[in-house]
């Protein structure tokens, strides 16, 4: 990034943004022309670039519709708050994979710069009573289709958006701190004092998407990483997952994936008799959990011995 | 003799062993690798990979600044630099200064070489691709097939036996139209797949894409082509986004709840206001 | 003989100077308050980081204390309201005395929760940004409300007196003293007319009120009852802290008259009988209060729902039993037990009881917000130890002895500056009693 990354800078945002529509000087005559029907529905930003086709031509693409997405710029609070219409993204969590590793935490940890000592994904020790099986229990907020934590909220700070992600604006937040009280989750954490992040990031205008970067005196928590999402890419935890536990998608594309494997949610979650954390408390999750059973892991809490005590 | 020329190869071989870590405690190897994407056999990209070894285990390495080259490390076949990212890749697409080296043959290949930084020593990577193209086709009764071509000079030519992997496009994964994941291509370099996923949710249309994919081909790198069908369940997605909840934004309350409030906070603040009038009306009468 | 009463009920009753233990008192206040406010510099400068709040116990004493004055605050409801309306004259004393703990408590609890905000500098957007929904807008209205209502229910018998004292330059002394009853209170003449309005207003005032300070401490009991939290999701919520606030809120005017009495020597204006009966109130509240804590302790401890067990065990035989058992023992029990004798109804034993229900009502508060947020549903973990346990640090106690102390010092000054029993009133009173006399 230091040296000679001019070139660098200006063919990426020379090449921004997804989708393929391709327009210019292509012949007619290729057995190959690509689908019109594939060009999707984003809009071009009406630069337009010149690339070498497979062809050997010179094509001039849209900016927006390329793909891969190389980097995005950070979107409007506006549009923030909004979310992306037509998703609803949901996460399952495959206990019987889980040997708490912990990959998930600190990928986490890493990518929102998050306070050390801090989590935004927790793995609980769960024990539930004497003679039934420990397991490990991932958590990350459970983004609830009807929010605690966002009823209770005095300015908006946080909120629920049309995709299904809970957010929060830490440029809003007044620190009151009764989204935590609400939180039947235990997910929120609060910045309690100054986080001593490096320059680049610390000078960063605050993106309620990338949550990044945390601010003193403001709540934070899980956020699904939507700034992936917008990119067509999966959040942190489930990349950093080397046991695929997470699986994350779009429930209107009723398929999640954890990388590598790929299923049909609802297929998954009847087969495998998926279901969400305290669903009596009507906060209706986003998170689905599939129970520890076949597991590939023995149940081993190399933590020191800690109560795990459930109230 | 033959006992003194094992002695004689186990001392060279300690020795270039002490050599190795010495160098290996100083600076560790990148390992560089790339690969060549072709997408709807239009659009072309390459995606450049740095790793290394550290500690015994594999580790993407950030932050190294590659350049990409067509053909041979030559600045004048410079198609671009790039940065690795957190997960060790760098993308880059072809420009348009890379016609002619792109047209001189069937085959192309491509170089990149890191900078050094203080970490690793300057390293390189490079791979071969032919040119290679696949084209995604439906018939009736929701079959999918794909061609695969190769360029042979100048003639495009079917490649047998190669996999193909027929999906839907998903947030960032392919959902297999069927159980089985692959298929490969005949003698006429086609490949074909029956869709097994009835009433998969589509767009408001219904509309699914398809995808047929080559990947990680030793020869031909990675293809893509995809089609747009209307074989999905079209949905109508209900959001309570906006509608009026306890959850909802300022302003988008329950009627209940605004009702309730904005009357008594009307009622009290009407009383107190009346008061003010009054103490107002003492001072009247006082003052006159 | 009647203007000399007059006279002799006018001299005895209007504000003094500080004497030596006045100043004393306020000099420890002072103290107190500037030990409060450094500790709030040093928090605002690191952040929320220098209190023991942590993750798990993201309220402690701060938003407890805040309960407290919210809680304090309703007497002035209780005294000046409802016994007004129930024509109970002998509360006549009693009411100023009431209403400056109501709008010095209220005052207070809002400085309290600003200082528990994370980020007091963006307290604007509560108004730019406020969200109906939310309960803590709700409690931002009701309490801006209830402050408006009780300062004008303090104004309004406040008027005659300024008249009073306006006559009496030489013996009120300071000049900028006379200015402010000026600015006051100039307008009033003693005309019949004045006042027909002001006590129609105080009377559309002791109206209004009740359910005001009915919202004001429902509405922060459903700052908790409104999570699904052990300990806090309870339909009882409401009327159990209306009952421990009515409790505690007259605990504190037994006391105020018992200081007041001693400092001002006021014998014969506050009486033997003012101690009894506002004795017999107490313990009327306190076997209220206690016929909450039943319902609301012994109804889960009945069922013991797992995720109640271990908040419930905690205060029972837990790490917080001692609290537990002090609080409840000090706020009720004892003072039951003492008041609910006629010799334990004189000033003296009446005030140690009143002590007792003020200080026992604050640790019953702490325990209210803390043990609950000690257990999750969750099990507390993946966090650094520190976050598992909640004390808190001498930031904190300055921060709150140092509101407490700031609420005495405004009802101390308040006390200065104007009469602290109703001069007119109990002149009013006296004429009345004077005349039923002579007719009969």
């Amino acid at each position: 990034m230091k040296t000679n990354d001019t070139s660098r800078r200006e063919f990426i945002s020379a090449t921004l943004l997804a989708g393929l529509a391709v327009t210019g000087c292509s012949s007619g005559k290729n057995p190959f022309e690509p689908d019109a029907a594939t060009i999707e529905t984003v809009k071009p930003s009406g630069e337009m670039i010149k690339l070498l086709s497979v062809d050997g031509e010179v094509i001039e693409v849209d900016k927006a519709f390329l793909k891969p997405v190389p980097s995005l710029p950070q979107v409007s609070n506006e549009l923030a708050r909004q979310g992306i219409p037509g998703k609803k993204f949901v996460m399952v969590i495959d206990l019987s994979r889980c040997k708490s590793l912990k990959k998930c935490q600190s990928a986490c940890n890493h990518m929102h710069s998050i306070h050390p000592g801090q989590n935004w994904i927790k793995v609980y020790p769960q024990h539930e009573a004497e003679h039934t099986a420990p397991y490990w229990q991932p958590t990350t907020c459970m983004h609830c289709d009807e929010p605690p934590c966002v009823k209770v909220c005095p300015v908006d700070a946080t909120f629920k958006r049309q995709d299904g992600i809970v957010l929060i604006d830490s440029d809003r937040c007044i620190g009151c701190r009764f989204c935590m009280a609400a939180c039947p989750y235990s997910t929120r954490v609060f910045n309690w004092e100054d986080l001593d992040l490096p320059k680049e990031i610390a000078d960063k205008p605050y993106s309620c998407e990338t949550s990044v970067p945390q601010k003193k005196g403001t709540v934070g928590k899980c956020d699904f990483c939507p700034d992936m999402a917008r990119k067509g890419e999966l959040p942190h935890c489930v990349s950093a997952c080397p046991n695929g536990v997470f699986m994350f998608g779009d429930m209107n594309e009723d398929v999640v994936t954890n990388g590598s494997e790929t299923f049909r949610f609802s297929d998954l979650v009847r087969d495998k008799a998926g279901y969400r954390l305290m669903e009596d408390l009507g906060t209706k999750p986003s998170v689905y959990y599939l129970p520890p059973v076949n597991r590939n892991f023995p149940f081993e809490n190399k933590e020191e011995k800690e109560e795990t005590k459930k109230s | 003799m033959k006992k003194h020329s094992k002695i004689f190869f186990t001392a060279i071989l300690l020795q270039l062993l002490a050599i190795t870590a010495f160098s290996q405690a100083e600076k560790n190897n990148l390992s560089l690798s790339i690969s060549y994407f072709n997408s709807n056999n239009h659009i072309q990209y390459l995606v450049a990979h740095a790793k290394s070894k550290i500690d015994g285990k594999f580790k993407m390495i950030p932050n190294i600044n590659l350049s990409f080259y067509i053909g041979t490390e030559d600045a004048a076949n410079l198609l671009g630099k790039a940065v690795t990212n957190d997960k060790g890749d760098a993308l880059i697409f072809i420009p348009p200064n890379a016609k002619e080296e792109w047209k001189k043959s069937s085959k192309v290949s491509f170089v990149i070489v890191s900078q050094k930084t203080k970490e690793f020593d300057e390293a390189k990577g490079n791979v071969d691709i032919t040119k290679a193209k696949i084209q995604i086709d439906t018939l009736a009764d929701k079959k999918i097939t794909a061609t695969l071509l190769e360029l042979k000079d100048t003639v495009w030519t079917p490649v047998k036996a190669v996999d193909v992997k027929f999906a839907i496009k998903r947030l960032d994964a392919d959902l297999n139209v069927a159980e089985t994941p692959t298929y490969a291509t005949d003698s006429l370099g086609v490949a074909s797949a029956d869709f097994k996923r009835d009433s998969l949710p589509g767009d408001s249309k219904g509309n699914l894409t398809l995808i047929a994919k080559v990947e990680d081909n030793d020869s031909y790198g990675n293809l893509s082509s995809e089609k747009i069908v209307p074989w999905g369940k079209s949905i109508k997605y209900y959001t309570e986004f906006d509608k009026r909840t306890l959850f909802a934004k300022r302003g988008k309350s329950p009627i209940w709840l605004e009702l309730l409030a904005y009357s008594i906070v009307i009622a009290v603040w009407g009383v107190l206001i009346y008061l003010i009038g009054q103490i107002k009306k003492m001072k009247k009468l006082g003052l006159n | 003989m009647e203007s000399l009463a007059k006279e002799q009920i006018i001299k005895d009753l209007l504000p003094q100077k500080f004497g030596k233990a006045g100043k004393i008192w306020v000099g420890i206040l002072l103290a107190f308050c500037t030990l409060g406010v450094i500790a709030y510099i040093l928090q605002l400068k690191n952040g929320l980081v220098v209190t023991a709040m942590r993750d798990y116990v993201s309220w402690g004493i701060y938003i407890s204390n805040f309960v407290f004055f919210v809680a304090i605050s309703l007497v002035g409801s209780l005294i000046t309201a409802v016994l007004r309306l129930t024509q109970a004259k002998w509360s006549t004393p009693l009411t100023r005395i009431a209403e400056i703990i109501a709008v010095s408590a209220i005052t207070f609890a809002s400085i309290i929760i600003v200082v528990d905000m994370g980020r007091p500098d963006r307290f604007y957007n509560l108004f730019i940004h406020g969200r109906l929904q939310s309960p803590i807008v709700w409690d931002v209205i009701v309490i801006t409300t209830y402050f408006f209502v009780s300062i004008l229910l303090l104004y309004f018998p406040l008027l005659p007196d300024m008249a009073i004292m306006m006559q009496r330059k030489d013996q009120t002394g300071m000049l900028w003293l006379n200015k402010l009853y000026a600015y006051l209170g100039k307008f009033w003449k003693n005309t019949a007319a004045q006042i027909h309005i002001s006590e129609k207003a105080i009377n559309i005032l002791s109206i209004t009120i009740i359910p005001v300070a009915f919202a004001i401490h429902t509405v922060t009991s459903w700052l908790f009852a409104t999570t699904y939290r052990p300990g806090w999701d309870s339909t009882n919520f409401g009327a159990y802290f209306i009952s421990g606030a009515f409790l505690v809120g007259a605990g504190a005017v037994v006391v105020a008259m018992f200081v007041f009495r001693k400092a001002y020597h006021l014998e014969n204006y506050i009486k033997d009988d003012h101690f009894d009966k506002m004795g017999k109130v107490l313990v009327l509240l306190a076997l209220l209060y206690l016929y909450f804590n039943v319902n609301e302790f012994l109804v889960p401890a009945f069922k013991m729902k797992k995720s109640e067990e271990e908040h419930l065990m905690g205060l029972f035989t837990g790490e917080f039993a001692y609290v537990f058992w002090f609080a409840i023992s000090t706020a009720m029990l004892i003072p039951i037990f003492i008041l609910i004798q006629k010799k334990g109804r004189k000033p003296l034993p009446a005030f140690i009881a009143g002590l007792l229900v003020v200080i026992g009502s604050w640790f019953k508060r702490y325990l209210i917000v803390t043990p609950t947020l000690l257990h999750p549903f969750l099990p507390m973990h993946d966090v650094p130890e520190s976050y598992k346990h909640y004390f808190p640090t001498w930031q904190e106690w300055a921060i709150a002895m140092g509101s407490l102390a700031g609420a005495l010092l405004v009802v101390t000054f308040f006390a200065r500056i104007f009469p602290i029993i109703p001069i007119q009133e109990t002149i009013t009173e006296m004429e009345g009693h004077e005349m039923s006399h002579k007719n009969v």
